[in-house]
């Protein structure tokens, strides 16, 4: 019987200490916080990893201030728990300015080849802050049948291709057309709390009209814009200001063109391929303007099991997980190698888009600010200027004057030179 | 069993009171005091009124605060008018009366997002109204109830979802009020010759008093908190005061602002519960 009771005081012992030894690894991520994102990421994504190399991965889902609090308080305690992040370019650049990332100088995957552009980014002040592990963009989604109201002068080619003609002021010529041939404005923007309607402002519009992000909110140049959206606003879908994604808008055929991020439209390409084209942002004076959103994966300061983060990057990085990404989430791979693994169909009609408006030649690309704890006042300056000339109808000059105030003085504060 | 004696006893009220004290302290207690700290602190980190001064220059917090009144005063009278018809319609105990009493309830089973949605399914341009009075023949495009420059029609979307979400809590308290009062004073009513009027205003009206009070409170504390149904069917277009608290935490990070729209709702909701207690107190329970 004491034999017998040993022997399992044993076992437990032993299953205890396996148990233990398997460590989890946390990893905190800004992206994929949405609760069907967040189940793919959980029991797909890092599935797959712990299936594979048997490490088990604790997925934290938590917004940008939240994570900036927890590093900043674990770093400082030196208690760091947080083995691997996923966050924007700007964040990164944050915490790493605020030494909260480990260099990455000696990380190197040589079956794989990262985009330039973004590879260039990473690396911030000689410093690898972080691999490239997704990016993405905005752009337009149209539906097909929105051809057939194309203005004189104006082909799907245009459109499509990125060519000179696909303007602002054809974009508004398309939604005029579209309003009087169906007595409804068929253009969508996703205007709601949650959506990234302050993107278009400060990302595309305003680079596409002025050159710059905030550097010329009160030109000339920005006066022209914001009369340029006083016009376009009789066209835009008044549901817009509840939408925080297009795909649904789309798919009702609420609206014919929409602009969101290619996550936010993704859906309505799966769902129906044939109907949707996927197309560049249209060009202002100064070029075409678009935000590139680009995630990296890093490594905190001090961050326990750090073989085992590397593998978990190494893993997250590679051609297969990168599709499986853009299936599920919509993000666009950052290697080269990923590209010839898409499929055809509504991933291909997506990357066609993308890749157009990359590869427009009168691109002006605009990044995120890093702005950390002062983002939100930056975005809602674009919202509130918005909402007060071309909703309220405040005086144009006074408002912009005011409010580019605000933002130099924003920039100022986070020390950071104006975009 | 168990014996205690009677020094134990004499602390066995005081360890039961223990748990929920010690929740309230930390749960309660602690963000209740942080929350005034924070809301009475400079950027500097000395007491200073600066957090006012910054909120009353804003003129958004006055577009909210005048939006949160415009809500109470539209929807806590239609609320509790609608409320007491349908409770002394349903304490008359017509035949089927219990099945009328599940239909009316149903909404309090709704969260305030589920009726936004509900509601936002119904009114949109592509919702059912529109869908049935285009199939009707009775206009030819959607009419737009919000949206784009569209938030007076968004305000009386969201008054119309608040009425149907909200008015079932204030119908159940009066309900249960009605039915505790004894048929003896109608029947006393009767025999002085009163008429239905006068038996609703002398003897259902004031012993409904303490518990129109109550509804009173809640409903117009929870008007002033009023912040899902507003936020999803009109997003910041109606801005409202409980919605700039979470747009000043969660989008802007501005835990001072944030924190002092939050002082200012609960300094409103005590005048307010204050100012019922006094004018609605039954003068036959003063002693």
């Amino acid at each position: 019987m004491l034999k017998r009771l040993a022997a399992i005081l044993i076992i437990s012992l032993l299953l205890t200490s396996t148990a233990l030894a398997q460590e989890t690894l946390n990893f905190a991520s800004t992206q994929m916080v949405p609760a069907a994102e967040q189940l793919f990421a959980k029991s797909v994504l890092l599935k797959g990893f712990t299936d594979e190399y048997g490490i088990n991965v604790e997925f934290i889902p938590m917004e940008y201030p939240d994570l900036f609090t927890r590093l900043s308080a674990e770093v400082a305690a030196k208690k760091v728990t947080i083995s691997v992040v996923g966050e924007l370019h700007g964040g990164l650049d944050l915490m790493n300015a605020q030494s909260l990332m480990d260099d990455l100088s000696d990380v190197e995957f040589t079956d794989r080849t990262f985009i330039k552009a973004l590879e260039d980014y990473s690396i911030i002040a000689d410093r690898k802050v972080y691999l490239p592990w997704m990016q993405a963009t905005f752009v337009m989604a149209v539906n097909k049948k929105a051809l057939a109201y194309l203005p004189d002068g104006l082909t799907i080619g245009d459109v499509t291709g990125a060519s000179e003609k696909w303007t602002y002021d054809a974009l508004l010529n398309w939604a005029k057309k579209l309003n009087e041939g169906l007595k409804v404005p068929k253009l969508g923007f996703p205007m709601g709390p949650k959506g990234l309607w302050h993107r278009f402002l400060h990302g595309s519009i305003y680079p596409s009209f002025t050159g710059y992000q905030a550097a010329a909110f009160d030109s000339v140049r920005a006066v022209e814009m914001w009369e340029y959206l006083g016009k376009l606003k009789s066209y835009i879908h008044p549901s817009s200001t509840v939408w925080e994604s297009m795909d649904e808008p789309l798919l009702k055929e609420e609206v014919f063109i929409a602009w969101d991020h290619t996550a936010r439209v993704k859906n309505a390409v799966i769902e129906k391929p044939d109907d949707f084209l996927i197309v560049p942002s249209p060009r202002g004076p100064q070029g075409r303007g678009y935000i590139t959103v680009a995630v990296g994966l890093a490594i905190p300061a001090g961050a326990p099991q750090r073989d085992k983060a590397i593998k978990l990057i190494d893993y997250l990085t590679s051609p297969a997980v990168q599709v499986k990404i853009l299936e599920n989430v919509g993000f666009f791979p950052t290697i080269k190698e990923a590209e010839g693994v898409i499929p055809e169909g509504a991933l291909r009609i997506l990357t066609n888009g993308v890749l157009a408006q990359s590869g427009a030649p009168d691109s002006v690309i605009a990044m995120i600010p890093s702005l950390g704890a002062k983002a939100g006042e930056f975005t809602a300056a674009y919202r509130d200027a918005f909402t007060k000339i071309v909703i309220e109808g405040a005086d144009l000059k006074t408002t912009i004057t005011s409010i580019a105030d605000k933002l130099r003085a924003i920039f100022a504060e986070v020390g950071i030179p104006l975009l | 069993m168990i014996a205690f004696d009677s020094r134990e006893k004499k602390w066995i009220p005081y360890l039961l009171f223990l748990p929920p004290l010690i929740y309230l302290i930390g749960f309660v207690g602690y963000p209740l005091i942080k929350v005034l700290q924070i809301t009475f602190t400079s950027v500097e980190g000395k007491f200073s009124l600066e957090n006012f001064i910054i909120l009353t220059r804003d003129s958004t917090f006055w577009k909210a605060f005048k939006n949160t009144l415009y809500f109470l005063i539209a929807i806590v009278p239609l609320q509790v008018i609608l409320a007491f018809l349908l409770a002394l319609f349903i304490n008359s105990r017509f035949k089927g009366y219990m099945t009328v009493l599940y239909v009316i309830s149903i909404p309090l089973a709704l969260s305030d997002v589920s009726a936004a949605l509900m509601s936002y399914n119904i009114f949109t341009s592509h919702g059912f109204l529109n869908k049935f009075l285009m199939k009707m023949g009775f206009i030819e495009y959607p009419i737009y109830f919000f949206g784009l420059g569209l938030s007076s029609r968004a305000f009386w979307v969201i008054v119309l979802t608040e009425l149907w979400r909200a008015t079932p809590l204030v119908f159940i308290i009066l309900l249960a009020s009605l039915q505790v009062i004894s048929k003896d004073y109608f029947e006393a009513a009767e025999v002085f010759g009163f008429n239905g009027w006068q038996k609703f205003f002398h003897i259902t009206l004031p012993l409904t008093m303490p518990s129109l009070q109550s509804a009173l409170l809640i409903r117009t504390l929870f008007a002033f908190q009023i912040f899902g149904v507003v936020w999803l069917l009109s997003g910041r277009d109606i801005p409202i005061l409980a919605g700039e608290v979470y747009y000043q935490q969660a989008e802007l990070s501005n835990f001072r602002m944030a924190a002092t729209y939050g002082f200012i709702i609960a300094l409103i909701s005590i005048i307010i519960s204050w100012f019922y207690i006094i004018l609605l107190r039954s003068k036959h329970l003063e002693v």
